[in-house]
């Protein structure tokens, strides 16, 4: 009874939040809210037995792409009376889309069916939770069946990072960088001079 | 142990890559024409590696990965327009100021997505191949990143794409919903077991992963993009655009509709023929209000894959070879035609209007006769290569019955007749205007006179492309 | 109803009764790390600290407590006001939920779960929304140019203690607190993985905010940064939020590197004093490091910490990864669940 109880708890606030995200006024609450939604989406995997999708969940999402969002939503000046304004002239079309793909999905769901024999052709059976920990498990398929997806993976983050940095990089001159082995590389004799200075004379 | 040997020219371009970005990191903008120059010797041993390592059908790395002949057929097709894409941006990238290593490496990665996905033999694989190879190219089209343009076309096209991406996961989670299982080997199967109690979702996972890979292919009606994005990207980029992951894409096309959903021809015929119907009109009628070349090759490249679909619409072994032979012939003739667009040059400044072209037979009579050439095959005029390209696709629609699209086939092709004719007569028999620069690069006229003499020549030897085509059509029926 | 309470009444209060037990004596660390910040540094400085109120003036941090809470909670006329009163809370609440998993003893921890390091690292990596709440919702260009400082600065050593974090499971096999210290029975991995254990500690730094990471705040230039218009209870929970942010981290180097409560040697005098003693005075060590540095050095400029973070941190600490990987992998140490 208590997970049922949690688990709405979880379902609802989450289903709530995700809704205050595309309907909050300002976008920076639109963002606290899908982190909100986030958060709640964890603890639905935690009541699942996935504590490490969940985790992963919290630290990838949460931590770190959702803290991005915040900071370009922060610094962002939006005029929200003008991005209001094309609304009701777009809605028509935007709504006739919307109905269209929710009938597909309706009409998609409703004769939906399996293949008969789906549980023999299961890309990867689910081992027993009781002997191996989720952690292990997403592992072992991870690096061994899936190391082709993996590492094309890798290759994608690299070449959006390699474009990111091409597209964005500017190169501005007259920046005086500081160069720490040049700093490390000076030595007492050619940074500090010892003067005997006379009275009245000065240097 | 892992069995990695069918993917060694993946991995060894993609370790090339790495070290070419390396060498591009640690010696700047100075690397470029190195990095360009590595980067196509790679791609000459990568072309090697990937003849040796094909052969009989081999599937790799948990069955995501197959080799066979033809994978190794359309990754031919795929090395030599990226490598044509690199050669002709050699002297541009400089001349523009946008000479930068990062641009042969993200060939390169693209290159690696492109063969990923003709090698793809599960969902996820064939996504990841996919994206590596767009995202690669939406950064290349904004390449030169202070032109409005540029930029515009990267975003566009990032933007499109991102959507079509959409529909296509959409699609193989459907498809992955009902099977369980994302392997095409094990979808095939599945397919032949339940041929006539599929249910409706499936279809609709088909249909969204057509649309999604027809987005790719830039057919009609998800081919928005692609005038927009080619008339804004630097001209070697759109160059390289047309070709290679035009290659990629189709191959992909194909190995999806045919080795798991192979069983469903009935269904996914209407998809195929309804697609190559639409963007035949388009590109042949669409094209001839256009004032750029850029956008003019964009509606024809439209247009040449809708012939290319009707190979896939016939969906057998004839269709398919139709296809191959089709898609290596367009690569030789666009790879001219953008050889020429290239060289279109006046003091300095690239020029883009068709009217520029104006008496180009008086003032440079070599280059005219090239686009003339290249302007006369796409028309599909014998003896020339396109003529035999449209030739195989057309023979193979009519022997699966399909008159109708045939007849369109060809009723269409006189109607770009009629725009590839006007470029022809504007440069012989119209006044000329200003004279294009001179000397053509080096590289660039390599790649020029290359692909103008396959296209003229093509007729008198064959033998070997439609062999070699009608083997890898074969490997793709067998298994 | 009896049943009810038995079966869901009786195991809700023990968990109360244990996180009470948890958080009171934390709450009375705090106030005594605050205070005890400032009699080291006195003493660094050669100066007293405080010594009025109470013995020694011991009394001093209560008395502060007292000061703030009958104060008057001050919201800016253009402030968010949910935001603003939610951040400080935030930041409080997130210092607390850690401590659910950290293992005071062998079996004396409140939630023993699988992945107790992820939850660890999971929940210090939201420690940064606090901060950019704060800093937003103030609508004060001061408390922005912090947040901005901060929220940057946590996620890029956020990295690379992810992958200091990595090597040592690599070494224990497991995500478990307790397994993570059981492993050291033998040798506490700050010997075997000496700059894995510099790394962490400087990166904890940095994830605290503190000096001589200290610019989110940094009181010469953006006056106290993220919680400048911030006054009375709601400062009070970013300072609780805060010191006992410091806590954590100091328990968490423990656990990691100083073999959490285990004794230096298991012989007779040390293995005498229960663990959670150990464990205090690791946490107690770890933390007058933290002071002591906060007394020595200046403050980074903000490019420095930035390339300290990025082009050192990150890929040290990755070769630091593949080296302990290859050489478990090499000796056949890897420890195999």
């Amino acid at each position: 009874m208590i997970q049922a109880i949690i688990f709405y708890l979880f379902a609802g606030v989450m289903v709530a939040s995700a809704a205050m995200v595309i309907s909050a006024r300002n976008p920076v609450h639109s963002v606290l809210f899908l982190i909100l939604a986030f958060f709640n989406a964890a603890g639905l995997f935690v009541l699942m037995g996935a504590e490490f999708l969940a985790m992963i969940l919290v630290v990838v999402y949460v931590g770190a792409v959702a803290v991005l969002f915040l900071f370009v939503v922060m610094m962002l000046d939006i005029n929200f009376a003008e991005l209001r304004q094309g609304f009701l002239r777009y809605l028509p079309i935007g709504a006739m889309v919307g109905l269209v793909l929710l009938a597909e999905l309706v009409l998609i769901a409703g004769a939906w069916a399996f293949s008969p024999d789906v549980s023999s052709t299961v890309t990867v059976p689910i081992p027993d939770p009781g002997t191996v920990t989720n952690t292990h498990a997403l592992g072992r398929i991870l690096y061994t069946d899936y190391i082709y997806a993996f590492q094309a993976a890798g290759l994608v983050l690299l070449v959006a990072m390699v474009g990111a940095i091409v597209l964005a990089l500017r190169e501005r001159a007259g920046v005086r960088r500081q160069n720490i082995a040049a700093q490390i590389a000076r030595s007492r004799a050619e940074s500090v001079q010892v003067v005997k200075v006379q009275p009245r004379q000065g240097v | 142990m892992l069995n990695l040997l069918p993917a060694v020219p993946e991995i060894v371009l993609a370790c090339l890559a790495m070290a070419l970005l390396m060498l591009g990191v640690f010696r700047g903008d100075a690397a470029a024409r190195t990095v360009s120059w590595l980067a196509l010797l790679g791609l000459g041993i990568v072309a090697i590696l990937v003849l040796s390592v094909s052969g009989t059908r081999t599937l790799v790395l948990n069955d995501m990965f197959v080799t066979d002949a033809f994978a190794a057929f359309m990754k031919i097709l795929v090395l030599l327009g990226s490598a044509a894409g690199i050669a002709m941006s050699l002297d541009y990238n400089q001349r523009e100021g946008i000479a930068r290593p990062e641009y042969a490496v993200l060939v390169l990665f693209a290159t690696i997505g492109m063969m990923m996905m003709v090698s793809a033999n599960d969902l996820i694989a064939l996504y990841v191949g996919l994206e590596l190879q767009s995202l690669s190219l939406y950064v290349v089209a904004a390449f030169r990143r202070d032109s409005l343009r540029s930029t515009e076309a990267g975003l566009k096209y990032f933007v499109l794409g991102a959507l079509s991406s959409g529909m296509l996961l959409y699609g193989a989670s459907l498809i992955y919903g009902f099977a369980g299982t994302t392997k095409f080997a094990v979808l095939a199967n599945i397919m032949v077991e339940n041929a006539e109690a599929i249910p409706l979702g499936v279809i609709f996972g088909i249909v969204f992963l057509a649309a999604g890979l027809a987005f790719k292919v830039s057919a009609a009606p998800f081919h928005m993009w692609t005038p927009d994005v080619y008339e804004g990207a630097p001209t070697p980029v759109t160059a390289f655009f047309s070709i290679a992951p035009k290659m990629a894409a189709i191959a992909l096309f194909i190995r999806v509709l045919v080795e798991p959903f192979g069983p469903l021809v009935a269904e996914w015929r209407q998809i195929v023929i309804f697609i190559a119907i639409l963007s035949m009109l388009l590109g042949a009628f669409a094209a001839i209000w256009q004032t750029n070349i850029k956008r003019l090759m964009a509606y024809s490249s439209i247009g040449h894959i809708g012939y290319a679909l009707i190979g896939l619409a016939a969906g057998d072994e004839t269709g398919i070879r139709g296809i191959l032979i089709y898609m290596a012939i367009y690569l030789f003739m666009n790879a001219a035609t953008f050889g020429v667009i290239l060289c279109m040059r006046q003091q300095g400044r690239m020029v883009e209007r068709i009217t520029d072209l104006s008496g180009l037979a008086r003032t440079q009579p070599m280059l005219a006769a090239a686009l003339a050439i290249a302007m006369f095959s796409m028309a599909g005029i014998p003896p020339l290569a396109g003529f035999f390209g449209k030739l195989y696709v057309f023979l193979a629609a009519v022997s699966a019955g399909l008159y109708t699209l045939a007849v369109i086939g060809v009723l269409t092709s006189v109607v770009a007749a009629f725009y590839y004719l006007r470029i022809v007569k504007l440069m012989y028999f119209d006044e000329p205007v200003e004279a294009f620069d001179r000397p053509i690069d080096r590289p660039l006229a390599v790649v020029l006179v290359g692909s103008t003499l396959f296209t003229l020549l093509f007729f008198a030897y064959p033998g070997p492309l439609v062999t070699s085509a009608a083997a890898a059509a074969a490997a793709l029926f067998a298994g | 109803m009896s049943e009810f309470l038995i079966g869901y009444g009786l195991p809700a209060a023990t968990i109360v009764a244990q996180v009470l037990l948890i958080v009171v004596p934390l709450l009375v660390a705090v106030a005594f790390l605050t205070y005890a910040e400032r009699k080291v540094i006195a003493a660094i400085q050669l100066r007293k600290g405080p010594n009025v109120v109470g013995p020694f003036g011991l009394l001093q941090p209560f008395a502060d407590g007292l000061k703030l809470l009958i104060k008057e909670t001050v919201i800016p006329s253009g402030a968010n006001r949910v935001v603003f009163l939610a951040a400080p809370i935030l930041t409080f609440l997130l210092s607390l939920v850690a401590w659910a998993v950290i293992p005071f003893d062998y079996g004396l921890v409140l939630a023993d779960i699988n992945v107790g390091i992820l939850y660890l690292f999971a929940i210090s990596s939201l420690g940064v929304y606090g901060i950019i709440m704060a800093g937003w919702s103030s609508n004060s260009k001061y408390a922005f140019l912090g947040a901005l400082r901060s929220a940057a600065q946590m996620v890029s050593y956020e990295v690379s203690i992810g992958f200091v974090i990595i090597t040592v499971l690599l070494c224990v096999g497991s995500l478990n607190l307790t397994d993570i210290v059981m492993a050291q029975k033998n040798v506490w991995f700050f010997i075997p993985l000496f700059p894995m254990f510099v790394i962490f500690f400087v990166s904890a730094l940095a994830e605290t905010n503190r000096s001589p990471f200290d610019l989110p705040e940094g009181e010469s230039e953006l006056v106290a940064g993220y919680f400048v218009e911030y006054s009375s209870m709601s400062f009070a929970l970013f300072f609780l939020g805060e010191y006992s942010a410091m806590i954590l981290m100091s328990a968490m180097t423990s656990i990691l590197f100083l073999g959490g409560w285990l004794p230096p040697f298991d012989i007779a005098p040390f293995n005498w004093i229960p663990g959670p003693i150990w464990f205090a005075f690791k946490i107690a060590l770890c933390l007058f490091v933290f002071l002591w540095v906060r007394a020595t050095l200046p403050r980074y400029r903000y490019d420095q910490l930035m390339r300290l973070g990025w082009k050192v941190f990150l890929p040290f600490s990755l070769l630091w990864v593949v080296v302990t990987a290859g050489v478990l992998m090499a000796t056949g140490w890897i420890p195999r669940a």
